[in-house]
């Protein structure tokens, strides 16, 4: 086997891997949600199928494939069946560019040579911008939900959901460059690496930098993700569904997968901005990999173990991002269209504005 | 013999002009606006394929992200009814519609045929290493009176689009 087929062999399965995982990722975050609200609420959730009621959502997963499949009678038929698919699109591609972990460094055996296998679908050199401008397409898929539908309140949530993207993606965007000025790159591995280490007794990482920076990141990224406090685009109590009104079944579902995936990419986003990425505090990937160097006598295997104990780092530290969105959404109550609108140009906007000069004046003074 | 960068490339193109023929013949202007975020990502592509991952990215936020969920909102909006025929007939506009065609092709030759070695040496000076920094340096600095210049014929047209729909006849019309 050449050593393009080789690459290309890697990739695509690297991206059929990835993009199980974001598929497989949405029942344990339906559970831990449904789960979650309860605790909140008081009540008890689904605890009867299985232990702790894990297997209620595969149960789901049946229910859903087996329930009938239409398409209302004005609806046009095309834009119908794409939006719920093109709504997968923007979370799956984004994923694959963000790094996970440490690269593996497997040794040459036999005839092959050594090679570097990067924890990453792809490594898009301009990581920030390859993410922002995918998650931008996400808009498309709800205005087709909404349009295809031929429902007023279908129509109703898209146009609101899709002005809510749009305006929000400016404070977004605006927070997101004052961590490009910090760190000077818009490469997602080499921010990560750049927060190694120590300062003044605390992990060097972005959020001593840019605290309100991550404040007013991690607000849009809720407006993004069409959650609670920001759901005006479901809204049920007025739009009944909102964009989804006129879905069922598995269509219904991969918005669901659609939404979950956006929160990945955000609690992701979050994570290697502002709180150092894969990396551990007080340790570096270097120590970690010099100490399991000693204990096992294959490079091969002591690169892959320090792989493995940062991946399981990132993940912890998405997890726990991943809850306070749910946290969130069953705590805070929902805006008022007027007040979204308010905060997200009169109040996110002129702030992260703010933070952009006040960075790059502080970059100005104290780099010289 | 085709390399697979030619068949990639190839097959980009075709999307692209399909798209873009598609945008000018749907009847709808919904589905136009859809077949013009298809185009816009297919360009993006092509950007990519050139090495230009900034531009492409600045393609897809802009364009694809921003301007076209605008026109789609906008169309969503006005409910507009679908046209019985793709293009309007008349001989006077007719012509109008083939100088402008025939004017556009013109500028496009024009420039492949004057520009197209200066643009090979510019590209080669850039190179593709740390674009992005460069593409900054060269519009902040070499460049910064055309990029200003521009940005003050949008707002023209902008102001331009809100005086002619306050005109008689318009959506926003003082009657």
């Amino acid at each position: 086997m050449g050593g393009d087929a080789f690459e290309v062999t890697v990739n695509l399965v690297k991206m059929a891997v990835i993009f199980l995982m974001m598929v497989q990722m949405v029942p344990i975050l339906v559970w831990a949600e449904r789960r979650g609200s309860a605790f909140i609420q008081n009540r008890f959730g689904p605890n009867r199928v299985g232990p702790l009621g894990l297997t209620q959502l595969l149960a789901d997963a049946v229910k859903f494939i087996m329930k009938e499949e239409f398409v209302p009678g004005k609806a046009t038929a095309l834009l119908f069946y794409a939006a719920p698919v093109v709504a997968l699109i923007p979370a799956a591609l984004s994923l694959a560019a963000i790094p996970y972990s440490v690269p593996v460094h497997v040794e040459a055996f036999g005839e092959y040579g050594p090679y570097v296998f990067n924890i990453q679908g792809y490594e898009a050199g301009l990581g920030i911008l390859f993410i922002l401008s995918v998650s931008s397409l996400g808009a498309y898929s709800i205005l087709m939900a909404g349009y295809g539908s031929a429902n007023k309140y279908s129509l109703m949530g898209a146009l609101r959901a899709s002005a809510q993207m749009v305006s929000y993606e400016l404070a977004l965007s605006l927070s997101v460059i004052g961590v490009v000025l910090i760190y000077g790159t818009l490469n997602l591995s080499e921010i990560i690496k750049l927060q190694e280490g120590v300062k003044f007794g605390l992990p060097n990482w972005g959020i001593l930098y840019q605290p309100l920076g991550f404040v007013l990141f991690f607000s849009c990224a809720f407006a993004e993700c069409n959650r609670l406090p920001f759901d005006l685009s479901e809204a049920e109590g007025e739009l009944v569904a909102g964009f989804h009104t006129e879905y069922g079944g598995f269509k219904m579902l991969l918005f669901f997968m659609g939404e979950y995936g956006h929160m990945m990419v955000a609690s992701c986003l979050a994570t290697i901005f502002y709180f150092g990425g894969y990396n551990i505090p007080y340790c570096t990937p270097t120590e970690v990999l010099q100490i399991l160097e000693t204990k096992f006598a294959s490079s091969t295997v002591a690169s892959l173990l320090t792989s493995l104990v940062f991946l399981i780092s990132f993940l912890i530290k998405v997890g726990f991002f991943l809850w306070l969105f749910i946290w969130v959404r069953w705590t805070l109550p929902r805006f008022r269209y007027d007040q979204l609108m308010n905060l997200g140009w009169k109040k996110m906007l002129p702030w992260s504005l703010f933070n952009l000069i006040l960075t790059a004046a502080a970059m100005l003074i104290l780099k010289g | 013999m085709f390399s697979s960068y030619d068949i990639v490339f190839y097959l980009l193109a075709l999307f692209a002009l399909f798209s873009a023929f598609g945008v000018v013949t749907s009847a709808s202007p919904i589905y136009s606006a859809f077949f013009l975020v298809l185009a816009m990502m297919d360009i993006a592509c092509l950007f990519v394929m050139l090495g230009a991952f900034f531009i492409a990215g600045v393609q897809l936020i802009v364009y694809a992200g921003a301007v076209v969920v605008l026109f789609v909102m906008v169309l969503m909006l006005f409910n507009l009814h679908q046209e019985t025929e793709a293009f309007s007939r008349g001989t006077i506009s007719g012509m109008a519609k083939l100088g402008v065609t025939g004017l556009l092709c013109g500028i496009l030759a024009t420039t492949l045929f004057h520009f197209a070695s200066t643009a090979k040496t510019i590209a080669a000076e850039i190179g593709p290493e740390e674009s992005t920094e460069k593409l900054a340096k060269l519009l902040f600095s070499d460049y910064l009176f055309g990029f200003e210049a521009i940005s003050i014929l949008i707002l023209v047209v902008a102001v331009g689009a809100v005086a002619l729909s306050q005109l008689k006849g318009g959506t926003h019309a003082k009657s």
